[in-house]
């Protein structure tokens, strides 16, 4: 069973990495789409494989259900084919910046997980929904509410982009 | 070498089933479909082929499986051959945990209809990725239109159920079916009407199914966004409409019709017979409702099915809520 769990994992940090891969250097946006998808459904099985079935459903539910519909009807909306101006490669620059962006956030995590090691805790056990719900409006209140905020800020951000592009017409 | 898991044989073959049980549905809802229609509309249906023409759907799979597959030219060859691909495999997975009898049930899970509610999420984007990757402006317009309709449909679906599973304090399937009686007096649908009507017509708008088959209108949009399918990449689609109707049915039943519960006759009996009852009922509609515009679907869908759902939501958790003090 411990093999077979193994071997999962390496299945779904594999779906993650070249669906990420996919997602950032797809030359077609709808494609880079789907490069997304696939990252998010092999984050869920991870969180399956932790046994955190609602996480990883509600994941689905609303990442892939919703989120990307939402993000391939602003693609639709801006028409941008493959010939488009997305579909130039980025120039060297950019590239190198994004590369170091990667390497320290990517370095100092691993760091971090080499040098302090956590001690396994054995199969996790599932946490009823009920038990859930309870922890998120009781002692995990203020965290649940600040996610919020987080959601509210982009939306701003949003509104506000579309805003400047209004005004500059 | 170890035995194999008895869970994950369990699973096989209740996949193997499944996998059977649709390719056999696809086959009978062509024939009833075709008949209805035809009766409907003062003709006979399909009668050559077998008695009845009971075996003209054999005869149009095969058809189907023989013919060439073609790509038009500038499409995207990996999208366009994934999006049939999508629109069919995940519907095998939300047959995994309906409970067709007592114990009866591939996968039993405590979450079973957030599992279904999740993976039918996907079907949109196949929808989606078939309709832009054809390159095709029909099937562009198919996928923009089945993008507003079902983001807008699945927001009252998802409601009326939780309207149901606050009353049965689950979202396991099976057990909602255990709360329910034998008679139909003792079923959901007697204490939440409501969210029954709600529930099915959020569903056939998001099986896309006539009045609301807006994505595929044939009169405007030749076939919508499989115009450009032929063959079998046609028939995946095809499939898994008939299939995703089953599994809408089936969580109605299960919700709402009291599932295997039934007198004199066995368990799974009654719960194949109520689905198909319900099967019937939107054949009945397609041919009896004209396709409404597209700003009814919306009006329908904003100004009537939200604020019904949102409203019987209310009134259902502030009655769970008396009937705990109580």
């Amino acid at each position: 069973m411990e093999n077979l769990a193994k071997f999962v994992f390496g299945f779904y940090a594999l779906i993650i990495l070249s669906g990420s891969i996919l997602a950032v250097g797809a030359k077609s946006l709808v494609r880079a789409m789907v490069g997304l998808i696939a990252t998010l459904l092999g984050v869920a099985g991870m969180y399956m494989l932790l046994n955190a079935q609602f996480l990883a459903l509600m994941q689905i539910l609303i990442y892939v259900g919703a989120v990307c519909v939402l993000i391939f009807f602003a693609i639709m909306l801006t028409r941008a084919d493959a010939g488009g101006e997305e579909a130039e490669s980025a120039p060297l620059r950019q590239n190198l910046l994004a590369l170091t962006a990667v390497l320290s956030v990517g370095g100092i995590l691993g760091w971090l997980v080499m040098t302090r090691p956590q001690a396994t805790t054995g199969v996790p056990t599932e946490v009823p929904i009920e038990q859930m719900g309870l922890g998120l409006l009781g002692p995990y209140g203020l965290a649940f509410e600040l996610i919020s905020v987080v959601l509210l800020v982009s939306m701003a951000g949003a509104v506000l982009l579309a805003w400047e592009r209004r005004n500059g017409k | 070498m170890s035995a194999i898991p008895a869970e994950l044989l369990h699973i096989i073959i209740g996949l193997v089933a499944v996998a059977a049980s649709v390719g056999l549905i696809g086959l009978v809802m062509v024939w009833v479909e075709r008949k209805v229609a035809g009766h409907i509309q003062r003709r006979p249906g399909p009668y050559e082929v077998g008695p009845s023409g009971v075996l003209q759907p054999l005869c149009d799979a095969l058809k189907l499986v023989g013919k060439q597959l073609f790509m038009p030219t500038g499409a995207d060859p990996i999208l366009f051959w994934l999006a049939p691909v999508l629109a069919f495999l995940p519907v095998l997975l939300l047959f995994l945990p309906l409970p067709v009898g007592d114990g009866l049930m591939a996968l039993d899970v405590n979450l079973g209809l957030l599992l279904i509610l999740a993976f039918s999420g996907l079907a949109v984007l196949s929808v989606l990725l078939a309709g832009w990757a054809s390159n095709n402006k029909y099937g562009l317009l198919g996928a923009a239109r089945a993008v507003a309709q079902s983001v807008a449909y699945e927001i009252p679906l998802l409601l009326s159920v939780l309207a149901v599973s606050f009353v049965a304090g689950s979202l396991d399937l099976a057990q909602v079916v255990k709360g329910q009686g034998t008679w139909p007096w003792n079923w959901n649908i007697m204490t939440q009407p409501l969210a029954f009507i709600i529930y099915f017509v959020s569903a056939l708008g998001e099986t896309n199914r006539a009045p609301f088959d807006l994505p595929e209108a044939e009169s405007e949009l030749t076939a919508g966004f499989h115009t450009e399918y032929s063959g079998m990449g046609f028939g995946m689609f095809f499939l898994a409409e008939y299939a995703n109707m089953v599994v809408v049915c089936s969580v109605a039943t299960a919700l709402f019709l009291g599932g295997w519960h039934g007198p004199v006759l066995p368990g799974p009996l009654w719960f194949v017979l109520k689905v198909s009852a319900l099967m019937l009922l939107m054949v009945f509609a397609r041919w009896t409702y004209p396709r409404v515009r597209f700003d009814q679907l919306l009006v329908i869908n904003w100004k009537w099915l939200l604020p019904l759902a949102v409203a019987n939501l209310l009134l259902t958790a502030f009655f769970v809520k008396l009937a705990q003090f109580a």
